[in-house]
């Protein structure tokens, strides 16, 4: 009996269950020439589509920190807006467990002639926290955005690189069980980077985070593991330097480094 | 220790913030702000009245206060409706760009509205109690009109707003349908001028009682047609029913339409 147990609880700890589970997802848009008309889609029903995600089947693992790189189209985008719940799959299944917080737009819903604060409160609504979490992390929140005396002010009068660090500020102390990040995450200046880097590694550190870069130096400092894509398919998946050497055909001597400093510091 | 769901709770403090946005956008910049949701009726029952007055001499016991209280109804649901039906697509930003219960969007639109409507509707009784114009005996017709009104716009602006996505053309259908459902609905005349042939189509019509319960307010020469209650109910829930149903559908592959 004993025996078993050992066995069982050996089992959880090399096999964290799954956050993010796809199977056979696909998805298919469908063209239109022109904007839609009531008649003319009565009349000739085109249904001409193209398949922008082919039969992906993935499994990301609690805590796992997974890259996702591709050319353009090849339908990574498309794949991060399955898994945040934006867009659903037309055939194939999804599952994610825990709150899910996407970055495909760093301050979504954020109104112009509303203040800082009323922002903060809609902006995290619409990510998922209620009221009461929010007011209890307001403070740390601002702080964490650094716009000091302009959160009392309408957004209009915010800077671009301050709305993003809001954004960011809000979507960081969701505290969510899975973080989405689409390309372009890295907002604000050098010292607001960092910043992010450092609460990233001490937060996020058993939370599953997905991210979608181009940039081979964000895919190093924020994954350990990378899913290739072309054409809707997925057609690599494994560790940082094998999947950026597929990716790349080959990787220059200045990931190389980087990959290098990575590992030394951890 | 609360007796919603964390859902369902999460998705009323959602709408209350997206309704305040609502207000709040609405009346930014203005100076006299809410005033104009009552300037407006007011100016449009003085010049319907200025006019009907040439066909008619005093078409109704009270004619004024009767168009008025018909006019703030009748606003309500032409102004949510206009505004609803292209409000996902107005919003699409957002619904690209966040995983949300996307209901909340034509939902505060109808909500602000209504609070509109309470506001203004707030003061119309004042003006009454102070005229001692004010009939005691319309609770309980005001509440089950209230309920017909919410049920049929909220159902309306989910199911247009729905739709809109997909076809664009809808937005265009309401604009006109408002025009013509204006005429068939009693605000500026009562429902008994209507001849017996025709009457039917306005029984059709979900808001001929909800414009009649409001109206008993000033005037309470109504003998309410409890058939048309039934009618007007049964239709509002249905007209609820799909709008909920489709929307549902359809809020899926809003992205897709984006």
């Amino acid at each position: 009996m004993t025996g078993y147990k050992t066995q069982n609880n050996m089992k959880i700890d090399f096999d964290p269950p799954s956050s993010v589970t796809l199977s056979k997802v696909c998805k298919k848009y469908y063209l239109h020439h022109a904007k839609p008309t009531l008649v003319e889609n009565i009349l000739h029903q085109k249904n001409e589509g193209f398949w922008a995600l082919r039969d992906i089947t993935m499994a990301i693992k609690k805590g796992d920190k997974v890259g996702i790189v591709g050319p353009n189209g090849s339908g990574k985008t498309t794949l991060l807006k399955i898994i945040a719940g934006i867009s659903s799959p037309t055939s194939g299944s999804i599952k994610t467990r825990g709150r899910l917080v996407s970055l495909i737009d760093v301050g979504a819903g954020f109104h112009p002639d509303l203040t800082g604060v009323k922002n903060i409160f809609l902006n995290g609504l619409l990510i998922g926290m209620d009221r009461k979490e929010i007011t209890r992390k307001l403070k740390k929140i601002v702080a964490f955005s650094g716009v000091g005396e302009f959160i009392d002010l309408p957004l209009f009068t915010y800077s671009e690189g301050m709305k993003l660090r809001l954004g960011m500020a809000i979507a960081i102390h969701a505290d969510p069980d899975v973080l989405v990040l689409d390309e372009g995450f890295g907002v604000g200046d050098q010292k607001f980077k960092e910043k992010i880097k450092r609460v990233y590694q001490e937060l996020f550190k058993g939370k599953t985070v997905i991210v979608v870069s181009h940039d081979m130096y964000t895919i190093i400092d924020y994954c350990d593991k990378v899913f290739v894509m072309d054409k809707g398919r997925i057609l690599y998946q494994g560790s940082v330097k094998s999947a950026i050497k597929k990716y790349k055909g080959n990787y220059n001597s200045s990931v190389k480094w980087y990959i290098n400093q990575k590992r030394q510091n951890s | 220790m609360s007796l919603l769901s964390s859902k369902t709770s999460h998705f009323l403090e959602l709408l209350m913030e997206m309704t305040a946005r609502e207000l709040n956008a609405r009346y930014k910049n203005t100076i006299f702000g809410f005033v104009w949701a009552l300037v407006n009726p007011c100016l449009q029952m003085v010049v319907i009245s200025f006019v009907f007055r040439f066909i008619v001499k005093e078409p109704l016991p009270n004619y004024n206060l009767y168009l008025l209280s018909g006019l703030l109804v009748w606003n309500f649901f032409s102004s949510t409706q206009s505004k609803a039906v292209s409000s996902i697509v107005n919003e699409r930003f957002l619904v690209k760009k966040a995983n949300f219960p996307k209901e909340v969007i034509p939902l505060s639109i109808v909500l602000s509205g209504l609070l509109h409507l309470m506001a203004s509707f707030f003061v119309f009784i004042l003006l009454l109690l102070f005229l001692g114009l004010l009939s005691s005996s319309f609770l309980p017709q005001i509440v089950l009109g209230c309920l017909i009104l919410l049920a049929t716009s909220t159902g309306l602006a989910l199911l247009t707003s729905a739709l809109n996505v997909v076809y664009r053309d809808v937005s265009f259908f309401v604009q006109a349908l408002l025009l013509i459902w204006f005429y068939v609905t009693p605000v500026v005349y009562a429902l008994n001028s209507i001849p017996e042939k025709v009457v039917w189509l306005w029984k059709l019509n979900p808001l001929t009682f909800v414009l009649q319960s409001f109206q008993s307010i000033i005037s309470s020469f109504y003998t309410f047609d409890q058939n048309l209650i039934i009618g007007n109910g049964a239709l509002a829930l249905l007209i609820l029913f799909s709008g909920i149903v489709v929307f549902r559908n359809k809020s899926k592959t809003f992205d897709d339409w984006l």
